[in-house]
């Protein structure tokens, strides 16, 4: 059976076939080329619901914030159900994403294709909602990530993605001013060596480098993303502790955590002041025990603050799952009203109508008048400096503001983005 | 000066430590029972979260005691472990211990999800082990020293157990001879559960005083699996000597680096592993004994007659091409996404399956092709040409020659050593997508178009159109087409293959490598060959995805999708090339059903693994073979009597 010709003769019909196979198929490309109905998405003005699909990281590291966030988001959806406001309900199905941009994907293609969703909302790592940003171009669905990275409303903005989630530019903002006034401008940096470390990074050196003259950058040291063991940095940063002002942190989620933790362990907060993107984040210190106490951190959101309806939206939180909410459960909130609320005022569902609607419109947010500027439709959020303090009972360190920017503060200009709107 | 070199051996030490006690046991479980056991992690993440639920309650003062008592209740888990999941493996290849302990990663992971909350939490240390000690100018916490003193002594504990006891004397010999001991008269398998007992707690004493020193969370597990397995291969499977100082040398190499050489970070621990493996193939201690292969249990297809076979293949690619008709009436244009996806990793897994199942190599490292053609695609079509044949060509070519080069390497070493340099350059390679400027560093490439065509002419999928009756054949459609017609190419090419002489030398390399030596084949240059084709055909895979999804991220590369290509392959059943096709589908289709219930679907389908592995080794393919005699009351060939337990007649020709 293996030898002798027949074999032969059988490879060359394969291939004859194969070769056949690929002839036709280009000239019936070539013979028929037509143009074939796009499938266009209910532009109707008279509808009772609409389809959401809800991506999140419930699966792997980020699940404890996918968690977060999806709570505020149902919590949205159940109040503008119940709400009189809008003539319409919202549907939703929730995909698990497992923190990975292919299923991401995957996933999305299942609630746009399968499901009918219009509308996208979630993902919390940067490279799955980068994902879906260019899918939700593709498919043209309205999708509002739950990630920082710059770019998404930066390079890699387009006309679909409406993003509540404060951008790491904006924090980074406020953690420079504030740190160049307070504690000086010599700096010296620990960032995860990845796109959101090598972000904070340049967002802060740039914002350091047009403050102060002086400005000097006394050195940089970097882990890999997802590293457990940080001794080998504290013991760098230790060393160069007395020429610099302060450390400030480009990590994120269990990173920070433990770089926190340990830190703690060796005293470094004492040697010099700590300034983090995220270490305000309940999981950060959660995570960082008694690791967060005395560390300076750049707030996207606490609950206690005072703006907009956010004590409103606080109470409602507490009473529907008994706990305060924190920064993922208000993005996941805030993106889905703000949505709804462009689908009533643009009285369409189809994306492409709400979108147009969504951007520039003004809205009565959390964080009082908002909007998704036109220029790269990234919300105008406020942003705070706060310090992680040792709390009166408990171990997780309570967060006291130190300072406010406002969402015009804290933008940065229309022409810096990299956003072509 | 001496701080500065002593700064950084403390540094390395904490961890090493830690380090040394996970290996220990992972190494003692290879040594005397041939398991490769992926499960160690999250036996380690357990014995963290028992303490944690000790240490709460009660206060940092706990921690003493949770760490005799964690370690125990770990320690039971591991025998019942033994005792009914890995005891009904034994004489089989370690390949299917894999799979076993895959499964079960996902079964206890998503037990911590569900006992306990998601996110890290911080294990409260007793506030005499907190504060810090400075002498000679070293800053060291006192916890750090607290693992180093606490780690050393049980590590010490440990050897003495094994070098002066009666039970040491005979796991020791255990680890040499497995065969020798039984023949003596001694009941090993009785030490099995004991020594399978014993190194879950040693994981979980490792998850504990890590878990202080960091934070426990759910992915503890996940991250320490792959540097414990790097060290227990560096040090010699089976080689306790080996862990001591595999675990120390890397925790210090390590924080060395990070220190003096930083862009070698993560990479270093993979370069160490590739470099002692090629001078040392069996580690720095590992003792030159010629491994027991086990039985490869490869699917049977002899159930049908060619005939019916030959007719049933085509009715399946059939049905298979009508799928993107019923879009629009039968079922949502999802349908044709999700089958793309599932013929893609079909080929994907065809492609593992032509080394896995017909030389015996098990790659663990094979999504490194698949990262790699995925990336030659994206990168041609963003800087060299938007043809798609050229991006697909070229993915292709480099994918082979980059097999070519792992092969050359790699091929030298056999069995689990083999496994473990394909997984070294795999994440040696993830790293490298991580750093680069020209694959978008950790976000990746987006945005990339492509038309059909060469040299700017030809159309994309998305401006034309057929018309089948009212049905629009269209963009994701038509892309169907391709992957379908790639793999069914693929599938005769590799049978083709596979009918030849070369394909015969393939076989019986499988078989017995040695009798194919004595014959006078060169069986490195053939399973070269055979590297080379597989790493091309996942090549393409990979590529295919790119051209269709139009991005590429570095997780395309990371090694867990190695493990599920693995996992997709013996649940079909290796051997049979159409087996892991079945296996992709049935692994997209599971997940795709189970992710719709529960946000705790890895657990049911951790488990379905488990069951699977036990009961169906020969894969899915093997069921109607299975449940022949049921079903034609006691007539057809019925299954192949699957080989007894360590019984010695199954290898008995070596």
């Amino acid at each position: 059976m293996t030898r002798g010709g027949k074999p032969q003769g059988r490879r060359r019909d394969v291939l004859k076939a194969i070769t056949a196979g690929s002839v036709a198929g280009i000239t019936g490309l070539a013979g028929c080329v037509g143009d074939p109905d796009e499938m266009e998405n209910g532009d109707d003005d008279d509808f009772d619901t609409v389809q959401f699909g809800v991506l999140e990281p419930f699966t792997g590291e980020f699940s404890d914030l996918a968690e977060e966030r999806h709570q505020g988001t149902e919590l949205a959806i159940e109040q503008i159900n119940e709400s009189d406001e809008y003539d319409f309900e919202i549907e939703y199905d929730d995909y698990d994403t497992q923190l990975d941009p292919a299923t991401a994907t995957q996933r999305a293609e299942q609630a746009v294709q399968s499901d009918g969703a219009q509308f996208i909302t979630g993902c919390i790592s940067s490279s799955a909602a980068l994902a879906i940003n260019d899918f939700a171009l593709e498919n043209e669905v309205v999708y509002t990530p739950g990630a920082a990275d710059t770019s998404i409303t930066g390079a890699n903005c387009n006309e679909y993605v409406f993003r509540f989630e404060t951008s790491t530019a904006q924090i980074a903002e406020v953690m420079a001013q504030w740190t160049a006034d307070e504690l000086g401008d010599q700096i010296v940096y620990h960032i995860a060596d990845y796109a959101y470390g090598e972000s904070v990074l340049n967002e802060v050196e740039t914002r350091m480098e047009s403050i102060s003259d002086d400005y000097e950058q006394v050195g940089v040291t970097r882990s890999d993303p997802g590293s457990t063991d940080f001794e080998a940095f504290i013991s760098q940063i230790a060393d160069v502790s007395d020429e610099a002002d302060a450390l400030v942190v480009g990590m994120t989620g269990a990173d920070l955590a433990i770089f926190l933790s340990q830190a703690g362990a060796r005293g470094l907060q004492d040697e010099i002041p700590i300034v983090t993107t995220t270490g305000s984040f309940r999981a950060v210190r959660a995570g960082a025990g008694d690791g967060a106490y005395n560390t300076y951190s750049g707030v996207r959101y606490i609950p206690d603050i005072d703006t907009g309806d956010n004590q409103e939206f606080v109470e409602a939180y507490e009473a529907e799952y008994g706990d305060l909410p924190d920064n993922f459960s208000r993005v996941g909130y805030e993106s889905i009203r703000m949505v709804a609320n462009g689908i009533r005022e643009a009285g369409s569902r189809n994306p492409s109508t709400v979108a147009e609607t969504l951007s520039g419109m003004e809205h009565d947010t959390i964080f009082g008048p908002n909007e998704f500027r036109e220029c790269d439709q990234q919300a105008m959020n406020p942003v705070w400096m706060g310090e992680c303090v040792e709390p009166d009972s408990g171990e997780l360190a309570d967060v006291e503001l130190l300072e406010e920017l406002t969402g015009e503060e804290a933008a940065p200009d229309c022409e810096d983005t990299g956003c072509e709107l | 000066m001496i701080t500065g070199f002593l700064q950084p051996l403390v540094d390395g030490l904490t961890i090493g430590v830690v380090y040394v006690l996970l290996a220990a046991g992972l190494s003692v479980i290879f040594g005397v029972m041939h398991v490769i056991n992926f499960a160690h992690g999250e036996l380690f993440a357990l014995g963290a979260y028992f303490a944690l639920a000790l240490v709460v309650p009660f206060g940092g003062t706990a921690f003493f005691a949770a760490l005799f008592i964690a370690p125990l209740l770990v320690g039971i888990i591991g025998v019942a472990i033994e005792r009914y999941t890995v005891r009904p493996l034994y004489g089989r290849n370690p390949l299917y211990h894999i799979l076993l302990t895959f499964g079960l990663v996902l079964v206890i992971n998503d037990l911590i999800y569900l006992v306990w909350q998601p996110g890290n939490v911080n294990l409260p240390v007793p506030e005499i082990l907190t504060g810090t000690i400075n002498v000679l100018g070293i800053n060291a916490s006192v916890y750090n020293m607290f693992i180093i003193v606490f780690g050393g002594v049980m590590a010490f504990a440990v050897w003495a157990m094994l070098e002066y006891t009666k039970y040491g004397l005979i796991i020791r010999a255990g680890s040499q001879d497995r065969q020798m001991v039984r023949n003596l008269g001694i009941d090993i398998d009785r030490y099995y559960s004991l020594v399978f007992g014993m190194g879950a707690a040693l994981a979980a004493v490792a998850g504990i005083i890590l878990g202080g020193y960091q934070t426990v969370s759910p992915e503890m597990g996940m991250s320490v699996i792959i540097p414990a397995f790097v060290i227990v291969v560096l040090g010699g499977l089976g080689s306790f000597k080996g862990a001591v100082v595999g675990g120390l040398l890397v925790g210090v190499i390590q924080t060395v680096l990070r220190t003096y050489a930083p862009i070698f970070e993560g990479m270093v621990i993979f370069l160490l592993m590739i470099a002692v493996l090629l001078l040392r193939p069996r580690g720095l201690f590992g003792v030159e004994t010629e491994e027991e292969g086990g039985e490869l249990l490869t699917g049977s297809g002899g159930f049908l007659e060619p005939q019916t076979r030959k007719q049933l293949a085509i009715g399946m690619i059939a049905l298979l091409a009508l799928v993107p008709l019923g879009v629009g009436t039968l079922y949502s244009a999802y349908a044709v996404t999700l089958m793309i996806e599932i013929i893609i990793w079909g080929l994907f897994a065809l492609s593992l399956d032509f080394v896995m199942g017909y030389t015996g190599l098990v790659s663990l490292g094979h999504a490194l092709f698949y990262g790699l053609g995925a990336y030659a695609v994206a990168i041609t079509l963003l800087h060299v040409s938007q043809s798609a044949f050229i991006a697909i060509g070229l993915a292709i070519v480099i994918s082979a020659a980059i097999a070519w080069f792992v092969g050359f390497l790699s091929i030298r070493v056999g069995g689990v050593y083999f496994a473990m340099i394909t997984l070294a350059f795999a994440e040696l390679f993830y790293n490298m997508l991580y750093r680069l400027d020209i694959t978008g560093g950790s976000e990746g490439l987006f945005g990339i178009s492509t038309y059909y065509g060469i040299a700017g002419m030809g159309p994309t999928l998305g401006d034309i159109g057929f018309y089948v009756g009212p049905v629009a054949l269209t963009g994701q459609s038509l892309f169907y087409y391709i992957a379908l017609g790639a793999l069914i190419a693929s599938f005769l090419i590799t049978r083709r293959m596979l009918n030849s002489p070369f394909g015969s030398v393939l076989k019986s390399i499988r078989e017995n490598e040695q009798r194919s030596t004595f014959i006078g084949y060169e069986t490195t240059i053939y399973k070269r060959r055979a590297f080379v084709i597989s790493g091309a055909l996942a090549g393409l895979a990979g590529g295919l995805f790119t051209l269709n999804a139009g991005y590429a991220t570095p997780s395309f590369a990371y090694w867990l999708h190695s493990g599920e290509v693995i996992v997709m392959v013996i649940l079909g059943g290796m051997g049979t090339l159409y087996g892991p096709i079945i296996g992709a589908g049935v692994f997209f289709g599971l997940e795709e059903i189970l992710t719709g219930f529960t946000a705790r679907w890895r657990l049911v389908l951790g488990t379905i693994f488990v069951l699977f592995v036990i009961f169906l080794p020969r894969g899915l393919v093997s069921l109607p073979a299975q449940l022949a005699p049921y079903v034609s009351g006691g007539s057809g060939p019925g299954p192949e009597p699957e080989p007894a337990p360590d019984e010695p007649s199954v290898r008995g020709d070596d």
